[in-house]
């Protein structure tokens, strides 16, 4: 496969959640989201205040494609990435910075918040999930039976006849 | 391969629709969007040009259910067909799971058909993916045209060594669209449970 994929389980996923925590209570900021390079959401934290985000599902795949795409003009470029997106509107800010070449830290806050401090801090929580994804292990083999692949088919004839 | 989420209980699988421009992979993914109940999908996001031609993809997360304690979702995308925008037929298929390449019927897109299945089997090679490890629908579209080629004079040229599952389909109609996906997503999870 292309993308590296990430098995988080365990300890490394409390871990990861505990950074995009803390993170999130030292910014300020709403939404703090790890997402793969193929869009999908490994792990979601928001404040406490924040009003119910917008489907994350879509976030997740509109970042990495953008992502996808950003890398692919910085190659052209002659650049080997660029590493940090920054969005901002009238009201909010939507900031994207790579985890190395396996993640996406995805914040999005309100435009009140100092950017220069969710930069300066994101960075640092940056780091250290390097570190947590550098040290993820092999995944457990899940042995997935006949009786999924059963499971599965009597649900696909549910949901499309 | 399929992204398994192991503390959320999550399998995510990537679905992308291939085929030359105007040949209706949008209209696949619009008929699943209108029919599938709303508490199974999410939102569709279609990033298009003004004339509705696809710039970058559309994008439809499906709810399948939970599959021995795994939360199963499908991640359905279309690319953009016309030629010029192979750089982002590229980047759409990365990570991909399963692919259902939509043929037009239309006489005069036989040779745009072929010319995209060309391009598909190039950019899977250039993302080292092993096209025998990827499941691979062909569904024929447009069946409903009045001057439609006949299905095997299409699959002659897509397909020659008639390797792939073959559906007939009127995508705006909605014929063939939900058999084409059921079995492209059937051979997905199958992959999940076969030994490597």
């Amino acid at each position: 496969m292309i993308e590296p994929s990430l098995a988080l389980y365990g300890e490394a996923f409390d871990q990861v959640e505990q950074h995009l925590l803390d993170l999130l209570n030292a910014t300020g900021v709403r939404y703090c989201l790890m997402v793969d390079r193929k869009g999908f959401v490994l792990s979601h934290k928001e404040a406490l205040w924040a009003p119910r985000p917008p489907a994350l599902d879509s976030i997740a795949t509109l970042v990495a494609g953008n992502a996808a795409a950003t890398g692919a003009l910085a190659s052209m470029l002659g650049e080997r990435t660029f590493s940090e997106q920054i969005h901002q509107g009238e009201n909010g800010v939507l900031y994207v910075e790579s985890i190395g070449d396996k993640a996406l830290l995805v914040l999005i806050f309100d435009s009140s918040v100092p950017l220069g401090k969710v930069k300066l801090y994101a960075k640092k929580t940056i780091a250290q999930l390097e570190s947590v994804l550098d040290n993820v292990g092999e995944a457990p083999k899940i042995e997935f039976d006949k009786g999924f692949s059963d499971t599965a088919g009597a649900l696909l004839d549910d949901l499309f006849g | 391969m399929s992204t398994i989420n192991f503390a959320a209980r999550e399998i995510n699988c990537k679905i992308v629709y291939y085929g030359p421009g105007m040949s209706g992979k949008t209209t696949n993914l619009k008929y699943v969007f209108g029919t599938i109940p709303g508490h199974l999908r999410g939102e569709m996001v279609s990033l298009a040009t003004e004339d509705e031609r696809t710039l970058f993809f559309d994008f439809l997360p499906l709810d399948l259910g939970s599959v021995q304690g795994f939360k199963t979702r499908f991640h359905l995308y279309t690319v953009p067909g016309q030629v010029f925008y192979n750089a982002s037929r590229k980047l759409i298929l990365r990570g991909v799971d399963g692919i259902i390449f939509v043929a037009d019927s239309a006489p005069n897109r036989l040779r745009a058909n072929a010319e995209s299945m060309r391009n598909l089997r190039e950019n899977l090679v250039e993302h080292g993916i092993n096209l025998k490890e990827v499941p691979l629908i062909l569904q024929i579209n447009k069946r409903d045209l009045p001057d439609a080629l006949p299905a095997s004079m299409i699959r002659a040229v897509l397909d020659p060594k008639g390797e792939l599952p073959v559906f007939e389909a009127s995508a705006h109609e909605g014929v063939g669209v939900f058999e084409c996906l059921k079995m492209v997503s059937k051979l997905v999870l199958e992959r999940l449970s076969q030994p490597k």
